[in-house]
């Protein structure tokens, strides 16, 4: 940048080009080389910012904001959680949240805990999608849970939003722990209200377990991992026990590989 | 190369008289010393967050063994520390005679004081000399002689940079359910310890607050991501005891 000698040398013989084209021949490329650079800051600021979204929904679940949760997805956003099927669009996230959970604000005696952590931002190249895989622990007045996240964001004017959430559960269980006790997958007609679109896969919950596809490719090897074909068992005694063993023999197919619903287009 | 830039376009002026051709498109975009300068900026935040992030996690790996010391030195020398309703102590030296009320320096048999950091929200200030931060914090506690304890709270801090350093300015812990590890939220609610009666605060507390069955919510630091709005008064039921 400060090599005046060069520079001067190169002035004599091109100036005349660069009046019809000004800096183009050693402008352009730091132009470009500026231009990958910001490429590369904001793609790590975009995914602190869906960082910061995911971690704001956890503590908006935390104390039953549901207004001010659902102003973080898009108008367009879907919304699947457990096994209750599909929810299309922010108006309708809002719906279910109140419905399901009550009206906004933390209740007394009421303790609903959705940790968030252990997230895997990407970004796509164009900086206008992005993607989240991460764990929440639930630490509830029920007992405990885990669900996971695989998430897709969306930058609408410089603004990113949820614009897919994903949520399967990989385990509930009371205050007995999950060595005595573990609780059913969600279905779309437990609790109201109903969903939109029935459940994007049918899956169970611990004993039983589901691979929800991952957004990125091993790290290491580049490979995509696809999950196998496997027999689920439906939840029907204590896991250990000879009755939860035998259930496994006739459970749901559960792969994974069905599509993820796009929202409706009019 | 601004000077350079400038010298170019006068010459150009000169000779051709194509002003209007060359101002256009050279002036649209900043220098690149101009866009430099603002890389730079941006670096040095997502650095601080990063920063800012290990400093708090350390804290936690000090703060869950009894390393009292280590943990009081990464305060700034006016920082101050709030934990529940225990008040409010100021400074280094006094933080660390505080921390002595959660077990001997070093901990020793029976004690678990585990305090992770999790769901870290971090806000670089304009200026890049202060930050905020909102953490989750679940804990798993011991005293020797007493039942193991479960419990959650909030974590709402402030940092400031200081000789290039991050220091915690302000720790404010708010624990916001405590139950006995056997019994659990159903049927065990425990309550947080008020000021020490041994080593008094320097200040009572800034909140005062229960714990579960109350159900406070400490006001965020940061605004909300997606409209912008603070997050300082959301929503919540009035305390049946405290009556807020």
């Amino acid at each position: 940048m400060n090599n005046t000698k060069t520079r001067a040398a190169l002035l004599g013989s091109l100036v005349l080009a660069l009046c019809a084209s000004p800096l183009a021949a050693f402008s352009q490329s730091a132009a470009e080389k500026l231009d990958a650079l910001e490429a590369r800051i904001t793609r790590l600021e975009d995914m602190n910012q869906i960082e910061i979204l995911q971690r704001t929904y956890g503590y908006f679940v935390d104390k039953s904001q549901w207004t001010l949760l659902s102003e973080l997805f898009t108008d367009d956003a879907t919304l699947e959680i457990g096994g209750k099927g599909l929810f299309l669009g922010k108006r309708r996230v809002l719906e279910y949240m109140q419905t399901a959970f009550g009206k906004d604000g933390a209740k007394e005696g009421s303790l609903a805990n959705h940790m968030q952590f252990q997230s895997i931002p990407d970004i796509s190249t164009d900086g206008k999608t992005g993607w989240i895989r991460s764990r929440a622990y639930v630490m509830s007045i029920g007992g405990w849970g885990l669900p996971l996240y695989e998430n897709q964001y969306r930058k609408e004017n410089g603004v990113w939003k949820i614009s897919r959430l994903s949520g399967p559960f990989t385990m509930y269980t009371n205050w007995d722990g999950w060595g005595k006790n573990a609780l059913n997958n969600t279905w779309p007609d437990k609790f109201d209200p109903p969903p939109d679109l029935p459940p994007s896969t049918v899956y169970l919950t611990y004993p039983a377990y589901y691979i929800i596809p991952f957004h990125f490719p091993n790290p290491v090897t580049g490979k995509a991992f696809k999950p196998e074909m496997a027999q689920a068992g439906a939840y029907a005694a204590p896991p250990g026990t000879k009755e939860q063993a035998e259930s496994l023999t006739f459970g749901r197919l559960a792969d994974g590989t069905q599509p993820i619903a796009e929202p409706p287009r009019k | 190369m601004n000077t350079m830039k400038v010298m170019l376009r006068q010459w150009c002026v000169a000779i051709a008289g194509l002003a209007p051709l060359l101002a256009a498109p050279a002036m649209a975009q900043s220098t690149p010393e101009a866009r430099l300068a603002a890389f730079r900026e941006r670096v040095t935040r997502l650095e601080d967050q990063d920063s800012v992030e290990n400093l708090q996690a350390t804290f936690g790996f000090y703060f869950d063994k009894g390393l009292w010391n280590e943990a009081a030195d990464l305060f700034s020398r006016n920082g101050s520390f709030e934990y529940g309703l225990s008040g409010v102590y100021e400074g280094q030296d006094h933080i660390r005679r505080a921390m002595l009320l959660y077990g001997p320096q070093g901990l020793a048999s029976g004690y678990l004081n585990n305090h992770m950091m999790l769901q870290a929200v971090i806000v670089i200030g304009a200026d890049g000399r202060t930050a905020t931060g909102r953490w989750q914090g679940p804990m798993m506690l011991s005293e020797p002689g007493a039942s193991g304890v479960w419990g959650v709270g909030i974590y709402e801090n402030e940092y400031v940079k200081e000789g290039g350093v991050w220091k915690l300015s302000k720790f404010h812990f708010y624990p916001t359910a405590l139950t006995d590890y056997d019994r659990g939220w159903a049927r065990s609610l425990l309550p947080m310890k008020g000021p020490s009666a041994v080593f008094p605060p320097d200040k009572p507390s800034t909140k005062v607050y229960r714990t579960m069955p109350g159900n406070y919510i400490p006001p965020f630091s940061y605004k909300h991501p997606v409209t912008g709005q603070p997050l300082t008064n959301l929503p919540q039921a009035v305390d049946s005891v405290t009556g807020q």
